[in-house]
């Protein structure tokens, strides 16, 4: 520390302009990091946060789960397995509706499931739906920015049925659908289910270890049983999402890593007569070494704080619809991939200092 | 014992087959505490490698070196840098200043090195500033530096451990020859006050008679020129 901050106060516009581009790459970092996480949970929060370990799906079905079709007999099947409390079935459509009095089509996501399951959405306004009504439904509450209020009809565009919002749920959506909960009563009306025949849904949520389900998959023919990470690399563009930015945000490690690197390296360089003397008077490498780390370790840092800054910033005034989710892990995991990747875009100034031989400060006759 | 340093028949010889070339053949020579030794001979004779090798910098090809009664040529890398570190003090020949130290910090730096950054350290860098003329300068930056002055801070950075010996490498070569006699004036009061030895090469003729002792190197070997 000794000699890096003084190396610091002495050389400022070097070193500033360093640390102005590792703040515009933590900033990059952090933004499309947010933003990935916005657009995962805008795409999939249903998903994500349901009171579920697996789901069993139909094994054709490739790990979609609205391509996929389990029938009632299948859900005694994994029951013999798995405790009924522990599995519930699921019914995903994904449809559009136009509310009532007016002709503009809006997009949504139908899931059915038993209302007092553990599929059961939490209702932040209004009320919950029941087992029993025939045209009751609760909405994420995004879709008030379409104009639905509770009360308000909305009419299915494929049956043609028409339900009445009693509730609004939070944060509820599936490929970057709001999600309509309903019971299964409706479900079967939605689909022109006849009442004496077999109930049809998706899949099965299962709540269970990961002993049962593999044993789910063995025992009971024709199903698959996925996890919820699974699942949602199964939602239509989730992974293509999720991966173009996890590309992004891994390439900004990288060019962040290479700006460290190549800038310390050229500093070192041009050091080399410095530090030989640095280790003629008594410097061991360890010492010079750990100089080097500070100063890699205290630019990253700096940059971060300001970045994180910045980044929250920016968030504040983004609008809401924006798919924007910075949550405090996230920042810790990225600022923590952060140092791990100065720290190694340094080791190739330390070797150079690790080489440097005390005598290159006598002047030689060469 | 009071040889501050000892060369025992000491060889160094450079590259290796054909190119082979035998720059110190054997040399020998015993320093005492107090004495200032100047070292002169013609270019490419041996000067700096002899210096390199008292220094702990280079290790010698044969031959024995003691300083301060360790034997230091068979110590490891770490144990050469620990040996510098507490023991010598270098002078180089052009301005080997960290660049972005002010004046005092160049000194406090070897106690930051050394483990050793207190109080203390502190008074003796502005005690040895101070006895150099160099108080007012104590905030400069090198840069800002006249060479004399430059050469002054390095002799304070040098006794700034107080070590046994001080080895300089034509510390003059860049000053004027007014300039470059104070400077040499000042190595040799350090030397006598403190009972330390030091070792200087030169090539002006002019600085000799400051100091107690001179060898002469050619062609390998080594020649003490007797004093008038
Ligand atoms: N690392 C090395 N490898 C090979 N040869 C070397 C090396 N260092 C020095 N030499 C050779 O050893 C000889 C002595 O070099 P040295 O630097 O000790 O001379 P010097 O007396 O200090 O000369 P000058 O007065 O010009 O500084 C020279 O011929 C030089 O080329
Ligand atoms: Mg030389």
């Amino acid at each position: 520390m000794f000699l890096a901050l003084r190396e610091f106060k002495h050389a400022k516009l070097r070193y500033f302009l360093v640390g102005l581009i590792m703040v515009l790459i933590a900033f990059l970092v952090l933004f499309v990091s947010g933003l990935a996480k916005g657009l995962s949970s805008d795409n999939a929060s249903a998903i994500q946060k349901m009171n579920a370990d697996y789901f069993v799906i139909q094994k054709e079905a490739d790990n979609r789960l609205n391509r996929s079709l389990l029938s009632e007999d299948k859900l005694r099947d994994i029951e013999k397995f798995a405790a009924s409390q522990s599995t519930a079935p699921l019914g995903i459509q994904m449809t559009t509706f136009t509310k009532k009095g007016s002709s503009k089509q809006i997009d949504a996501t139908f899931f059915a499931a038993n209302v007092n399951g553990v599929l059961a959405p939490d209702v932040v306004e209004g009320r919950m739906i029941n087992n029993h009504t025939t045209n009751e439904v609760v909405a994420d509450h995004s879709l008030k920015e379409d104009g639905l209020k509770l009360g308000g009809h909305i009419k299915d565009q494929f049956s043609g049925k028409t339900f009445k919002i009693v509730g609004f749920t939070k944060g509820e959506s599936f490929s970057h659908a709001p999600v309509i909960h309903m019971n299964f009563k409706e479900w079967a009306a939605v689909h022109n289910l006849p009442a004496d025949k077999q109930m049809l849904f998706n899949v099965a949520a299962l709540k269970t270890s990961k002993d049962k389900a593999q044993l789910i998959e063995k025992k009971v023919p024709g199903v698959a049983v996925i996890d919820k990470s699974q699942a949602l690399k199964g939602i239509p563009g989730y992974q293509e999402e999720q991966g173009s930015l996890m590309m992004m945000i891994a390439f900004l490690f990288v060019i962040a890593a290479f700006v460290l690197a190549v800038f310390f390296y050229v500093m070192t360089i041009q050091k080399i007569n410095q530090f030989g003397v640095l280790k003629a008077i008594g410097a061991k490498t360890g010492y010079l070494a750990r100089h080097i780390i500070s100063q890699v370790l205290l630019i990253t840092v700096i940059s971060l704080v300001i970045s994180i800054a910045l980044t929250y910033g920016v968030a504040f005034v983004l609008p809401n619809s924006m798919p924007f989710d910075l949550t405090p892990p996230l920042v810790l995991g990225c600022s923590g991939m952060f140092l791990v990747v100065s720290v190694i875009g340094s080791l190739l100034s330390l070797y150079r200092v690790a080489k440097i031989d005390a005598i290159e400060a006598i002047g030689r006759a060469a | 014992m009071n040889h501050k340093l000892v060369l025992d028949h000491v060889s160094k010889v450079f590259g290796d087959g054909d190119s082979q070339i035998k720059v110190l053949n054997e040399v020998s020579l015993q320093i005492n505490a107090g004495e200032f030794v100047a070292v002169v001979g013609p270019s490419g004779s041996g000067k700096s490698t002899f210096l390199s090798i008292a220094g702990a910098l280079l290790s010698p090809s044969s031959g024995r070196i003691i300083l301060d009664d360790i034997e230091i040529n068979q110590l490891s890398g770490k144990k050469l840098n620990q040996i510098r570190l507490n023991k010598i003090g270098f002078v180089f020949q052009s301005s080997n200043l960290i660049p972005y130290l002010t004046v005092r910090d160049q000194l406090l730096l070897i106690s930051e090195l050394a483990g050793s950054r207190h109080k203390k350290a502190e008074q003796r860098a502005d005690d040895l500033l101070e006895r150099l003329g160099l108080s007012h300068r104590k905030n400069n930056y090198p840069e800002s530096l006249s060479g004399g002055e430059r050469q002054r801070v390095a002799i304070a950075r040098a006794c700034m451990n107080d070590p046994e010996i001080i080895l300089a490498d034509e510390p003059t070569a860049s000053l004027d020859s007014e300039r470059g006699r104070s400077v040499v004036q000042m190595l040799a009061d350090e030397v006598k006050l403190r009972e330390k030895a030091a070792i200087m090469v030169t090539h002006d003729k002019r600085m000799l008679d400051l100091c107690d002792r001179v060898v002469y190197i050619e062609d390998g070997r080594l020649t003490e020129v007797p004093k008038n």
